[in-house]
């Protein structure tokens, strides 16, 4: 084969194989250009890869501008200051449709009844729209049949399941 | 690039005073974007640090403060474009008559700082020891039982939630150099764990100088590639890795091929693929390309040597990696390149059809990286190509994984294959950015 350069001379290393067994200290040449074919795939992988990264990061930094507006607009509403919030995203069907729970009162997260808002839609001034939500009971996950006193949406889409415990916050909270 | 021809070098002339104060810069940003994070790092627990045993007591100054997203991502971007700038002006400094001597103390500072600073980005190193102490000290064979069985141990809070009920990935060497770990006390071993990274380091280091001799390259440049990589100081360092400790074996059969001594070359390829599976690549390249079966009775020999040391300790069960990679392989990291493409895909992740997919695909690059090297293609090269399409087509990518392919990169004749890790490691790179251009968290 042209191109092929073997490292056996005579007494040389592997001179008892056949010469196509010898080991090679250059490539064979093949018909086409491999080599090129090769680069042009690598160079398009990369292009694919570096436009999913992309991708990605603007992704992320969406989802962490909507977790601060969604933060805002919490401690907004409830007048609450409160660092431990916990947020559910829908990812998964790439909605907008963030679900936020915090402590009324003070205390470990959890351990007070718990304020959930549902948010929707854009930010605006650094805000988005709470359309409803629903309390939970303290030490409670949320679920369907932990949670009670539903306001806005949260009533026409049936998310609670407790009827309001005596004396458990039951305000609705919304500003949009 | 990173990579020059030393009689080429000979013939050029010696640096301006221009591109010796730019290189000069170029160190001080790397220097102060190093201590920059471990200070801060030393400062106590952040998303960044994972909560450990106070090592670094004596590094709080009061002049850090907690490490957080954005000074280190600060820090890496600054680190990165001085290190890339170093690697451009590489081919003009290293004329100079002291180039060797001042990229050996760059990088050997580097590293000294980084092993000094506490534990970064990753609570693995608590798991190396929590599986020696299960062994040496509760007598429990840590290739049955995840750390969730000593409980009780001082090391088991240290331990990262998704691990605590996982049994050890790792290979029966690297399970057996950690045990000594075991009787040094917490502190003593998360410095022990430092001081064998650190170890494997400078032999990578020194192993990767050594055959870039042997191939007519500049060992200074091709030191500062590696050794003063971004990723291979503060995640590769800054983590203790036993990454580093495979591709110091790796690098050992690199240069023992390139010295004729194949037997235990193959040895060196088993011992790296008994420390992390993926260093065993190497060996069916060097069979291909040497055309000798010494190489292949020197990897019979050290398995077989292993697994006698091995045996009377963890049973067959140490020999059995290939359940850990399928383990592993099952495990999706949000770095990895197959769930961006998800995301891009407009998918939620990765799915099991995926994992199939992504494990053909590698097949294909394997096979054909085969058929080259029959065909002799450079062998080193083929390798590189191998452990990088293993990182890129895994689910489950951590920074220290895109290490793996370095060494073998800048030793390697194919040069596309060191641009290929360097794009993939500044695509990494990149993907940690979100959080400097979201909003501060209020």
């Amino acid at each position: 084969m042209s191109g092929a350069r073997s490292t056996a001379g005579p007494g040389g290393r592997g001179e008892r194989l056949p010469e196509r067994l010898r080991p090679r200290t250059q490539e064979r040449r093949g018909k086409g250009d491999l080599r090129r074919v090769e680069s042009t795939l690598l160079v398009l992988a990369f292009l694919v890869l570096a436009v999913a990264v992309v991708n990605d990061v603007v992704r992320q930094v969406h989802v962490n501008q909507r977790i601060t507006a969604d933060l805002l607009t919490w401690r907004t509403i409830t007048g609450n200051d409160l660092k431990n919030i916990s947020v559910e995203q829908d990812l998964t069907h790439r909605t907008t449709r963030d679900v936020l729970c915090g402590n009324t009162g003070s205390g470990p997260p959890g351990t007070q009844p718990q304020a959930c808002l549902i948010i929707t839609g854009p930010t605006v001034h650094g805000m988005r729209a709470a359309k409803g939500g629903f309390y939970l009971p303290p030490y409670f996950p949320d679920k369907r049949e932990n949670r009670y006193a539903c306001f806005g949406t949260a009533v026409s889409e049936e998310l609670c399941g407790l009827p309001t415990p005596p004396g458990a916050p039951d305000e609705p909270l919304t500003n949009g | 690039m990173a990579a020059t021809d030393n009689h080429a070098g000979a013939g050029r002339a010696t640096p301006g005073r221009a591109t010796l104060a730019l290189a000069g810069l170029c160190v001080l940003v790397l220097l102060a974007a190093t201590l920059e994070v471990v200070l801060d790092a030393a400062v106590g627990h952040s998303p960044l640090t994972p909560g450990a045993p106070g090592i670094t007591g004596w590094l709080q100054w009061g002049i850090g403060e907690r490490l957080g997203f954005r000074v280190f991502l600060i820090a890496l971007l600054c680190f990165t474009g001085a290190y890339a700038a170093l690697l451009v002006l590489a081919r003009r400094i290293s004329p100079h008559p002291r180039a060797a001597r001042w990229s050996i103390v760059l990088v050997g500072t580097l590293t000294v700082i980084m092993c000094a600073g506490p534990v970064l980005f990753s609570t693995d190193v608590f798991s190396y020891i929590a599986y020696a102490r299960m062994g040496v000290l509760h007598g429990l064979d840590p290739y049955l039982h995840g750390p969730i069985r000593i409980e009780h141990d001082p090391i088991f809070k240290y331990v990262g939630e998704d691990w605590l009920k996982v049994a050890t990935a790792y290979g029966p060497l690297y399970t057996l150099l950690s045990y000594p770990l075991a009787v040094l006390g917490l502190k003593g071993a998360v410095w022990g764990a430092k001081v064998e990274a650190l170890a494997a380091c400078a032999g990578t280091l020194a192993l990767t100088w050594r055959c870039a001799r042997a191939r007519g390259y500049d060992p200074a440049v091709v030191l500062v590639a590696v050794g003063a990589n971004p990723l291979w100081v503060l995640y590769g360092l800054g983590g203790a890795h036993n990454d580093v400790i495979m591709t110091f074996f790796m690098m050992a059969a690199v240069a023992l091929v390139f010295s004729e001594r194949e037997a235990p070359a193959g040895a060196s390829v088993v011992a790296a693929g008994l420390v992390k599976a993926t260093g065993a690549v190497l060996l069916p390249f060097i069979l291909l390309s040497r055309r000798r079966l010494s190489a292949l009775w020197g990897a019979v020999a050290g398995l077989v040597a292993i697994a006698v040391i091995s045996y009377p300790v963890f049973g067959l069960h140490g020999l059995n990696v290939i359940s850990a990679l399928n383990r592993d392989a099952a495990l999706v990291s949000t770095d990895s390149f197959p769930n961006e493409l998800a995301h891009l895909l407009g998918k939620p992740g990765v799915f099991p059809a995926d994992h199939t997919l992504l494990k053909v695909a590698l097949v294909a690059i394997v096979v054909h990286l085969l058929w080259r090297t029959w065909r002799g293609y450079d062998w080193v090269s083929a390798s590189g190509w191998t452990l990088l399409a293993i990182a890129v087509t895994s689910t489950w990518l951590l920074a220290w994984y895109t290490l793996w392919a370095l060494p073998l990169a800048v030793v390697a004749r194919d040069r596309r294959l060191l641009i290929a890790v360097f794009a993939v490691q500044g695509l990494f790179i990149v993907h940690q950015i979100a959080p400097l251009l979201s909003p501060a968290s209020q």
